[in-house]
């Protein structure tokens, strides 16, 4: 195996990034409108959550939908577009050819986004499918993953046709989260959708999918991004880089099992919680060495190490709280309270969006070959995030703790819980409003960059004689 | 990780086996459970939803009731589910045999619904719960477009809602159930798990655990 790659040039654009500069920069943009739209939504269930008559009587926002909108933008708009747009970067860049089958690339992503579009305004008008995290109507989820294998074809091309022998972390994340997601979710969808198992063991389907969702797609897409850019902008080898290859299988063989951590004490067969406790303990490892591998981030202080400290540290946190709340000792008293949502924030705001955001900001300056336009947008974006991911884990945090003691510990009715709540929830809704403004920035700092590059594009064309110019 | 294929084929068989290990797995142990029948009432539990009820669901699951309730009461020592009323006994995967999709559930911000019917001290009305959905309260959002008011025409309808105070309608109008109210309020009123199956039982038994139980 080769040492990883050592620091680039700062405005370092490598002749692979030019042909895919406009499809990685589709994905790009269309992952934050998307992010800029489920943070709209998160706003939405934010104060549903201490105002439930908020929009409630909008049909296609009650609580349940705006949820489901909210996670669907989230996890397939957002998380998947941006992840995607990454992976197939970094397999380009260290595949050693300019990727391949970009048109593929291009007619996907356009699919992908329709087809999302299609999807929420399904879930809006009751066509939802009524399993967490696979929300999307039954009818768009095929043209979904046809779209993907699309999205996904030019990154496991240059894969499978590497120049070099040796390989890197940030390839195995990025080639297994492109080639994984398109099986596990058709089998999903065989068992959940188009021949329904019986019972609960649907339930158990939906929430291996949700897991694995998570682990095997979006996560290691975020990590082949952290692998990548972190000794690009430290400028040196990661520390306890040999155990990176069993750090990478242990998330992936270990990565899908730890759903049981949701379903403790549930009408399921009991050696599915267990077996999240065997997995969770397992992905210790996982962590330990992640932790190991990124320790460096600390030393350093450009916006995109900020960004990937921020997620390292969330991310070794998640990787904590999950493995406490497995026992059921521990699982009976978050489960069911907002703890679990304010994880998840954790996970997802906190781990995931952070990790692909230090990728985004430094992927961009180099698929356009221009810096951000707006430095000071982005750099708002990152304390705005940043701040609003702490207040909205903590007041979370905070309401889940209290909403324990009165619903697993006292007779208090529903009305009351919610009023001695109020206050946290408030904050949370003031931190889901600092993470709406900050992706409000990004997109903005985004159109103006890729408008200015555009330009540019443009009045060179005009320069050049009509026959150079293709 | 040299080797193209078999990293590829490493990274399906990692996928398979936790696919066909928990998802086949449950299913080769619950997919083929039946209903129980007790010959003290000549019955079989569970029964199924009446078509109604059925539809019910449905009209649960598209409106996203499952974010704020579970249909899942979990076994005493285990929060205060019995306390609250909402079981005696903890539900078990026969109850749900029946449900074209189960609605577990993953957030308490309201109460469990896994017993409605059966809901000790006293089970709520079909009215009390249209009025619940129509006019809300402080803790749960009102959904008036599940409901038409209309002027009333001859004889007022029978699944007119029954209200008082501020949310009446004015005289001559009345507020009427459109029929995926009446199928959600059916669909409530019909999941009750009182029925205490062997394998529900709390497991502190003085006779040897049936093997069932051990399920």
């Amino acid at each position: 195996m080769s040492h990883p790659p050592t620091q680039a040039p700062a405005a370092e654009v490598s002749p692979f990034d030019a042909p895919a500069r406009w499809p990685l920069a589709l994905l790009a943009g269309s992952a934050l409108v998307w992010l800029v739209l489920s943070s709209l939504l998160a706003l939405v269930t934010a104060i549903q959550l201490h105002t439930p008559s908020f929009l409630a009587d909008c049909s296609a926002l009650t609580h349940g939908r705006a949820q489901a909108l909210r996670e669907t933008a989230f996890l397939y708009g957002w998380a998947g577009n941006a992840g995607v747009g990454l992976g197939l970067w970094i397999l380009g860049r260290l595949g050693g050819h300019p990727l391949r089958a970009l048109n593929w690339a291009v007619v996907g992503t356009v699919f992908w986004n329709l087809g999302l579009l299609a999807g929420m305004v399904g879930i809006a008008t009751g066509s939802m499918t009524g399993f967490a995290g696979l929300q999307i109507p039954r009818a768009v989820q095929p043209v979904l993953v046809a779209a993907f294998c699309a999205m996904a074809l030019p990154g496991v091309l240059a894969w499978a046709g590497r120049k070099r022998e040796g390989t890197y972390a940030a390839q195995w994340y990025a080639a297994a989260a492109l080639f994984l997601l398109p099986w596990f979710w058709t089998a999903t969808q065989a068992v959940l959708l188009w021949s329904p198992l019986r019972g609960v063991v649907q339930t158990v389907a939906a929430s291996w999918h949700t897991q694995s969702l998570v682990s095997l797609w979006l996560m290691p897409l975020a990590l082949a991004a952290a692998y990548y850019i972190v000794p690009k902008q430290t400028g040196k080898l990661l520390p306890g880089y040999e155990s990176a290859p069993l750090a990478f299988w242990t998330l992936i063989v270990c990565g899908g099992w730890s759903f049981g951590r949701h379903l403790i004490g549930g009408p399921v067969p009991a050696w599915i919680p267990t077996m999240a406790v065997v997995a969770q303990c397992l992905l210790l490892f996982h962590f330990l060495v992640v932790a190991l591998n990124f320790r460096q981030v600390f030393a350093g202080g450009s916006l995109t190490l900020q960004y990937l400290r921020f997620g390292l540290v969330a991310y070794l946190l998640t990787g904590l709280l999950e493995t406490i709340t497995s026992f059921r000792g521990v699982g009976v008293h978050t489960q069911f309270t907002l703890l679990v949502p304010a994880m998840e924030q954790l996970t997802l705001q906190g781990a995931l969006s952070m990790f692909l955001f230090g990728g985004l900001v430094y992927q961009f300056p180099r698929i356009i070959g221009r810096d951000w336009t707006l430095p000071t947008f982005v750099s708002g974006h990152g304390s705005l995030y940043m701040l609003g991911v702490v207040i909205s884990v903590l007041s979370l945090g905070w309401a889940g703790l209290a909403q324990d003691a009165l619903l697993n510990h006292s007779q208090t009715p529903f009305a009351e819980i919610l009023a001695q709540l109020k206050m946290p929830l408030l904050l949370h809704t003031a931190g889901q409003f600092a993470l709406l403004a900050g992706n409000v920035l990004l997109l903005v700092a985004f159109l103006r960059s890729a408008a200015a590059s555009c330009c540019r594009e443009e009045g060179a064309a005009a320069l050049r004689p009509a026959s150079s110019a293709s | 990780m040299k080797n193209r294929p078999l990293f590829l084929l490493g990274l399906f068989l990692a996928v398979l086996t936790s696919w066909a290990g928990f998802v086949l797995g449950s299913h080769g142990q619950l997919g083929s459970l039946t209903p129980f029948f007790d010959e003290a009432d000549g019955q079989s539990h569970p029964a199924r939803l009446p078509g109604l009820a059925a539809r019910g669901q449905l009209v649960y699951a598209d409106l996203g009731c499952a974010a704020c309730h579970t249909q899942q009461v979990r076994r005493p020592g285990f929060g205060n589910d019995q306390a609250r009323g909402w079981g005696e006994r903890q539900s078990v995967a026969r109850d749900y045999i029946f449900h074209a999709q189960p609605q577990l559930g993953a957030s308490r911000l309201g109460p469990d619904l896994m017993n409605l019917a059966g809901r000790k001290p006293q089970a709520p009305s079909a009215d009390d719960l249209h009025r619940l959905l129509y006019t809300g309260s402080a803790a749960h959002p009102a959904f008036p477009f599940l409901y038409e008011t209309r002027e009333i025409a001859g004889e007022s309808s029978r699944h007119a809602v029954r209200l008082t105070g501020a949310a009446a309608p004015k005289a001559g109008s009345e507020v009427v159930a459109t029929e995926r109210a009446q199928t959600l309020v059916a669909y409530l009123l019909n999941v009750n798990s009182g029925f205490e199956y062997p394998e529900a039982r709390p497991l502190p038994a003085k006779s040897p655990a049936s093997p069932e139980a051990k399920k």
